[in-house]
This record gives structure tokens, C-alpha cells and sequence, in this order.
């Protein structure tokens, strides 16, 4: 008989091994932030409602030129201001029960976040729904950010999700109403100008965001 | 005398040969695009113009087919009709005489449901459904000036497709007159409208390569 103490025993529920590769992921299964965070690989996935998506692996060069003209203004006008902007990556955290990483099933990384609540941060990133959320579009599929995040986000409560396109030079904005349900607003272009109420004195001109 | 041809009255202007003899800080109306006899082709919004695209692009083509063939189909045997760019629509503040109509607009889908807005010419007055398909790069022309001239005329839904991010949103007039945005839809999504009953545009289909 061997000497049963060098044998690893099988891990329990709370100590659940890494995983090292995207190969191991199972993109029918349902996973938490708990799971979320044994994932080692380099690829970037995003929880939503327990399903995962992948990130584009590099965002193309307009996209971040953008990200920055909207993230700089955002930095600027919070200056000495209780909110703080964050851009991705960033996890965040959207629980729906409790907030204990194995019941969290939505973990997004959305290209600009800004948060006016302090207790919602923490070393990770955010818990909790962001006050603006800010998603610019890559060319083709956008099923993930006007179905399935318009959804996680509205429920959550954010305030203000942002909907930038690039290569029209579109800006569209979700309201969150007094009853909770995201109201669209006008579809926005160059000559125009963003202003919010989360921000004040805070002004976004679209020319600036979208020129050559 | 008699051979020298006099400068024409305020009822016979001349004709307007090439781009290069318009002034584009000047106002025109529809009675002055009628004149225009060059290739190239102009919008005018309240007066001012406003150059198009020389030729849309191969996957605008194809957006603006997957859209019409549905519509056309579902509207057999109905009043309503629909026409494709190039197609003059005129909206009119006062009188519909010509020279008093200054927006002419050459949108790229229009349904409309009042025969009477139908004559040789094009379309006077304000279609149901205007379908404009953006372009990569500006898109002031689409989203700000005919924006304001498609609500103030009475276009009942404005809807604007972006290609590139393939999306589909749609601005649907209200009973005080006024446009209302709605959800920003995409691939996976189904549009239908009150105002052809039986249209189901499936959006995967619209965008498909």
C-alpha cells in the first residue's frame, strides 16, 4: 500500500484549481467572478449572466484614439470631483443576490467607466453598477454590447451607458429613467455637443472625439 | 433686334450647366434644381446645398436591397408604395409651387402612403418611412439637417443604418409632432412597424456579407 500522504487529494468546491488555457474553458457552461478569477491564460473573456464572451484581443488604433478623447475630457472636468473614471482594463462587477464572488455572473470590461460611488471600489475594480458606461464599437458583430450588456446594464442600475461608433461618427446615449428602464435618446454627430447631469460642467465635443 | 435673345425674366431663368456655376452660400429652391443639368448630385435642405456621394458604396448597395426587396414584397396589393434613391422628395412649408419648396431630398428608401404626395416628378410632401444608410465619416447632413427636416415635415419613422457597426435605429414621430428615439438595434433583432402591417425585417439578414 502507498504512502497515502504525498497523493494530492482531489480539490474541494473551495479550492478549485486554476485554469491555464483558454482550451479548458467551456463556452456552454455557466461561470462565476469565483471561477472567473482562476482563469490564467492571456485571452481576455467577459461574464455575462454567467455566459462567456471573448474580448477582441487588441482594439484597433481608432477605437483608442477615441477612448482617449472621451476618457481626458472625463478625467479633467472630475478633477477635485467625487466621481472617478476608469478605463478598460477594468473589471466590473455586476451581482445580482450577493456579492460574494461565487454568486457574481457578470464580470465586464467596458472601454470607459465612471463611478460617483467610493464604496463600490475596491482593489479588483468596481462591484456594483458604474454611475456611465462607455462602449465604442468595433466594426461588425455588436450583439454583446446592444443586447447583452443593454441588458446587464439597465438592470444594474447604471445611469448613463454610452454608445460610441466609430466609423460613423455616431453618439447614442441610454437615460436610466425614474423607473429603472434605459430611455434612448437622440443619435448624436459631429457638431454637437454631450453634456450629462453626473457631470457638471463637464462638456464633450463631438468634433474634438471624432476628427482625422 | 430680334435675334439677340433679352436676359431672361424671374420665370425663365437659364439653365445651370456645370457644378462650377453654383453658390454654395447661396439659398436655392426646387424651381433652381430643376435648372441644374450637371451629373453631379445635389440635395437642398432649407435652402442650402449639400453635395451626395458620387456613388454609394457595394455594401451600401447591398444594405439598401435587403431592405427595399422586403418592404416592396410585403407591400403588393397595398396602397403604400416604395422607391429607391435617386428619387426627389419635396417638402414644402407653405405652397408646393416650385419656387417655394426649399428642401428636396434624395433619400435612400422612402414608403409612402398618400398617393396624392405622387407625381411625375417624384414626391411632395412627407413620405411614412424615410431610410437613410450612413456612410463611413460624416454624417452631420443625415443625422442634424435632415433630422430637423424629416420631423418638421411629418416623416411618421426616420430610420438610419450604419454599415459598419451594423446597426439599426429608428426615430418614430409622436403625437405632438415630435421624433422619439427608440432601442439601438442589431444582428439578432427583428423590426416590424404599424405602418406596414406584416414587414418583419430581420436585421441578421439585412447585415449579412
Amino acid at each position: 500500500m502507498p504512502n497515502m500522504k504525498n497523493i494530492k487529494p482531489y480539490p474541494t468546491e473551495e479550492e478549485q484549481p486554476p485554469i491555464k488555457t483558454l482550451n479548458e474553458v467551456d463556452f456552454s457552461a455557466t461561470y462565476s467572478y469565483a471561477d472567473y478569477m482562476r482563469f490564467e491564460f492571456e485571452e481576455r473573456l467577459e461574464l455575462i449572466k454567467g455566459y462567456i464572451f471573448k474580448m477582441s484581443p487588441a482594439p484597433s488604433r481608432i477605437h483608442q484614439k477615441i477612448s482617449g478623447r472621451i476618457y481626458v475630457p472625463i478625467y479633467n472636468a472630475l478633477n477635485g470631483h467625487k466621481c472617478e473614471v476608469y478605463s478598460a482594463p477594468f473589471d466590473v462587477r455586476l451581482a445580482k443576490k450577493t456579492q460574494e464572488d461565487k454568486e457574481v455572473f457578470t464580470v465586464v470590461q467596458p472601454d470607459i467607466v465612471v463611478v460617483c460611488d467610493q464604496t463600490k471600489l475596491d482593489k479588483r475594480g468596481c462591484i456594483g453598477a458604474p454611475d456611465i458606461v462607455v462602449e465604442i464599437l468595433s466594426p461588425g458583430n455588436n450583439k454583446k454590447e446592444l443586447i447583452n450588456k443593454y441588458e446587464v446594464y439597465e438592470e444594474a442600475g447604471v445611469k448613463e451607458y454610452w454608445i460610441v461608433s466609430p466609423s460613423e461618427k455616431t453618439f447614442f446615449r441610454y437615460i436610466l429613467d425614474g423607473n429603472g428602464k434605459f430611455q434612448p435618446t437622440k443619435l448624436l454627430t459631429e457638431g454637437e455637443v454631450v453634456t450629462t447631469t453626473i457631470i457638471p460642467g463637464f462638456k464633450l465635443v463631438l468634433e474634438e472625439v471624432f476628427k482625422d
